[in-house]
C-alpha cells in the first residue's frame, strides 16, 4: 500500500467496513430470535427447481463458473452444498462440473461431505463431480453436452462467468431446464437476466448463504455489509453536496504536472495566476480537478516523494 | 532481506542442487497431501484454518504495510517499518509461486477425473462411448505433441530456427495442425454460436409482458437506434432542421445519441456503481469470514 497524500482514507474506510461485518457478527451471536432478512426470489426457487427435477426424475445440475477457487466459487459451492443436501433427501441425481481443478477438488470435498453429514455416504457417486476443462469454450462445449444427454431439469449457474454464460443458460432452456443464475460480473447478469427464470443480481449471490442457513454468523455479516452500503450511500451524498459547493468557489491553486518518473506523474500544487484566466481577463470557473474531492481520490506524488538516492546500497559481487 | 527460500529459487537452472531441491519439494508435497487425506476432520480443518490464517496474514501485511516505491535493484533498507516493506515486497512472487504448485498438483486430480469419468464410460461401453473415445484419444495426442514440440524449441533449437515453418518437422506440424488448426477453430466455432445465442435471448426478453420487459424494450430500442449511423443521421438532421442549427437549443437533447448517451450515463453507470460496490463489500465480509475461521463452507 503505498501511503503518498492521501490514500490512506481507502485503508481507513476498508478498516470501518471490516469493523462493522465483525461486530454485527458479535451483535448476531448474542441476539435471539436472529435478525431480519428480507426476501430474496432467486434463493426460494431453489428448491422449487430441486422438487421439479425430483418429480422428472432428472438431474440437477450446477456450474461454480469458471474462475479460480477464490471467495466467488467459495460462495457458489457453499449454495451447491445446500442445494446437494435438498437433492440427496430426495434422491435426486446431481451434477457438478468444474473449469478449475481446484475448485474440482473443493466441491469433491464438500459434496461428499453432504453426503456423509445426512447419513447417505453409499448414495455419493465421485461422477457427480467432474471436471470437464480449463479452456474456456471447451468447458462451454463439454457442458452443453451434458445437459442435452443428460435432459437436465433444473440448472444453477452461479459463479463467475464470462461469455460461455448464454451458451449454458440457452442450451438449459432447450431441454426445458428451470435455471437459477447468478454472477458477480456485471456483464454477464443482463445475459442471465434475457435467458433465466431467477437471477441474484449483485450481492445477493453473497446473502443467498446467509438467507438459506440463517447462522449467526452469516446474517451478523450480511448485516454487516448493509451498514457499509449506508455508509457508502451517506459518503456519496455528503461527497456530491461537498463538490457542489466547492465548485461555486473560486479556484485558488491548481494541479501542474511537473514530470515523470518510472511511469508515475509527479504532481504540484501551485497557485493559480494571470495566465489561467478567461480571454476576456475574468476569473476561469473551477475546473473538477481543482476540487477538494477530486486531490483525495487522485493522491499526489511529488518530486519529494521519491527515496532518497543517498540511502545505503548492497556492494556489489566481487567487489 | 533474503529469505531463506531465496536459496532454493535462486539456483541456477539444470543444476544438480535445483533438481535436488524439487525432487526433495515433490516427496514434501506428496507426502503433505497423503498425511492431509488420512488426517481425521477433527484434525484437518484446524490445520486448514492455520494455513489460511498465515497466507491470508501474509496479503493483509502486504497491503497495509508502506511499501516501498521506486527502488532500486541495490537499495537497502533503513529502519524497521522499510526492513519489513522490503522483506514483504521481495516474498510475495515465492509466495505466489506455493499457490501455483499447489493449482499443478490438483491439476492432476481434474485429469484423473476426466479420466476415470471417460474411461468407465468406454470400457463398460456405455452411451455415447464414442465421445469418450475422441475426448481420450485427443487429450493423449495433445499432450504428447504439445510436450515432444516444446521439448524440442526448448531443448534442441538453440539457434531458434524452429521460429521459421520452412524448418518444421512432423512433430512441429502435427502440434500446429492439432493447437491452431483444430483446437483454436473450435474455440472460435463455440464464441460465434453466442450470436445466435444473443438472438434467441433477446427474442424472449424482449416480448412486452410486463412493465419491467416493456422498458427493458424501450432502452434497447434506444440503444441499438442510437449506433445505426443513418438513422442517427436522419433523426439529427431532423432536430437540426426544427432547431435551426442553434447548439443551444433544448430540442438539441431530444436528438438519438443524446438520449442514449443520458440513459447510458445516469440510469445504467449508477445502477452498475451500486452493484459493483454491493459486490464488494460481499467479497470483503466473504474473505474475512474466510480468513478467520468463521466461515463453515458448504457444510453446516
Amino acid at each position: 500500500m503505498q501511503y503518498l497524500d492521501t490514500a490512506w482514507i481507502g485503508v481507513a474506510v476498508t478498516l470501518v467496513m471490516v469493523a462493522f461485518v465483525l461486530l454485527n457478527i458479535v451483535r448476531a451471536r448474542g441476539k435471539e430470535g436472529g435478525l431480519y432478512i428480507r426476501r430474496i426470489p432467486g434463493l426460494n426457487a431453489l428448491d422449487d427447481a430441486i422438487g421439479r427435477a425430483t418429480e422428472m426424475g432428472r438431474p440437477v445440475l450446477m456450474i461454480p463458473g469458471i474462475g479460480t477457487l477464490n471467495a466467488i466459487s467459495v460462495q457458489a459451492l457453499s449454495i451447491f452444498a445446500h442445494v446437494t443436501k435438498s437433492a440427496a433427501q430426495f434422491s435426486t441425481p446431481i451434477k457438478i462440473c468444474c473449469a478449475d481443478a481446484a475448485v474440482y477438488t473443493v466441491a469433491q470435498e464438500v459434496i461428499r461431505d453432504v453426503y456423509q453429514t445426512q447419513g447417505m455416504g453409499d448414495r455419493y457417486n465421485e461422477d457427480f463431480v467432474q471436471f470437464v476443462s480449463d479452456r474456456q469454450f471447451a468447458f462451454a462445449a463439454g457442458v452443453s453436452g451434458i445437459i442435452h444427454r443428460e435432459k437436465v431439469a433444473a440448472a444453477f449457474l452461479l459463479g463467475e462467468f464470462y461469455a460461455e454464460s448464454l451458451i449454458f443458460a440457452e442450451t438449459c432452456n432447450s431441454v426445458g431446464a428451470i435455471q437459477v443464475a447468478g454472477s458477480t460480473h456485471n456483464t454477464q447478469t443482463p445475459f442471465f437476466i434475457a435467458a433465466c427464470d431467477y437471477v441474484l443480481i449483485g450481492d445477493e449471490f453473497y446473502a443467498a448463504s446467509a438467507y438459506l442457513k440463517r447462522e449467526p454468523v452469516l446474517v451478523g455479516s450480511l448485516v454487516g455489509q448493509d451498514w457499509g452500503k449506508m455508509l457508502i450511500a451517506a459518503m456519496c451524498l455528503l461527497g456530491c453536496f461537498i463538490f457542489s459547493i466547492d465548485m461555486t468557489s473560486a479556484p485558488t491553486t491548481k494541479r501542474v504536472t511537473v514530470g515523470e518518473e518510472n511511469g508515475t506523474s509527479l504532481v504540484e500544487f501551485q497557485a493559480v495566476d494571470d495566465s489561467d484566466n478567461m480571454e476576456d481577463g475574468s476569473l476561469r470557473k473551477k475546473r473538477s480537478s481543482d476540487t477538494a474531492l477530486h486531490h483525495y481520490f487522485h493522491p499526489v506524488v511529488s518530486p519529494g516523494a521519491f527515496q532518497d538516492r543517498n540511502r545505503p546500497q548492497k556492494e556489489e559481487e566481487g567487489s | 532481506m533474503n529469505l531463506p527460500l531465496a536459496a532454493i529459487w535462486g539456483q541456477d537452472p539444470g543444476s544438480g542442487a535445483l533438481i535436488g531441491y524439487l525432487v526433495g519439494a515433490f516427496i514434501l508435497g506428496v507426502v503433505m497431501m497423503v498425511a492431509m487425506t488420512k488426517m481425521p476432520t477433527r484434525g484437518r480443518k484446524p490445520s486448514v484454518w492455520i494455513a489460511t490464517f498465515a497466507s491470508g496474514f501474509f496479503y493483509f501485511l502486504f497491503w497495509i504495510w508502506p511499501s516501498p516505491i521506486n527502488r532500486g535493484p541495490s537499495d537497502l533498507p533503513v529502519g524497521f517499518s522499510e526492513k519489513v516493506g522490503f522483506g514483504l515486497q521481495d516474498a510475495l512472487p515465492k509466495v505466489a509461486n506455493i499457490a501455483i504448485i499447489l493449482t499443478a498438483f490438483l491439476l492432476g486430480l481434474g485429469i484423473y477425473s476426466l479420466l476415470h469419468v471417460h474411461l468407465g464410460r468406454l470400457f463398460k461401453k456405455q452411451k455415447d462411448w464414442q465421445f469418450s473415445l475422441i475426448l481420450v484419444v485427443s487429450m493423449v495426442l495433445m499432450i504428447i505433441f504439445g510436450y515432444w514440440d516444446w521439448m524440442q524449441r526448448q531443448f534442441n533449437d538453440p539457434d531458434l530456427l524452429l521460429a521459421k515453418m520452412d524448418n518444421w518437422g512432423f512433430v512441429n506440424y502435427s502440434f500446429d495442425l492439432l493447437f491452431d488448426g483444430l483446437l483454436q477453430q473450435m474455440d472460435a466455432a463455440m464464441f460465434s454460436m453466442i450470436a445466435f445465442f444473443i438472438l434467441s435471448a433477446a427474442y424472449r426478453a424482449f416480448r412486452i409482458k410486463s412493465i419491467e420487459a416493456t422498458v427493458l424494450m424501450a432502452s434497447a430500442l434506444i440503444m441499438i437506434l442510437s449506433i445505426m449511423g443513418a438513422v442517427d443521421m436522419v433523426y439529427s438532421n431532423m432536430i437540426d432542421s426544427m432547431t435551426g442549427g442553434d447548439p443551444g437549443h433544448f430540442l438539441n437533447d431530444a436528438k438519438i445519441t443524446a438520449v442514449a448517451s443520458w440513459v447510458k450515463n445516469t440510469m445504467q453507470v449508477p445502477a452498475l456503481r451500486a452493484l459493483e460496490f454491493g459486490v464488494g463489500l460481499g467479497a470483503l465480509a466473504m474473505g474475512l469470514r474466510l480468513w478467520l475461521g468463521l466461515e463453515k463452507g458448504g457444510v453446516s
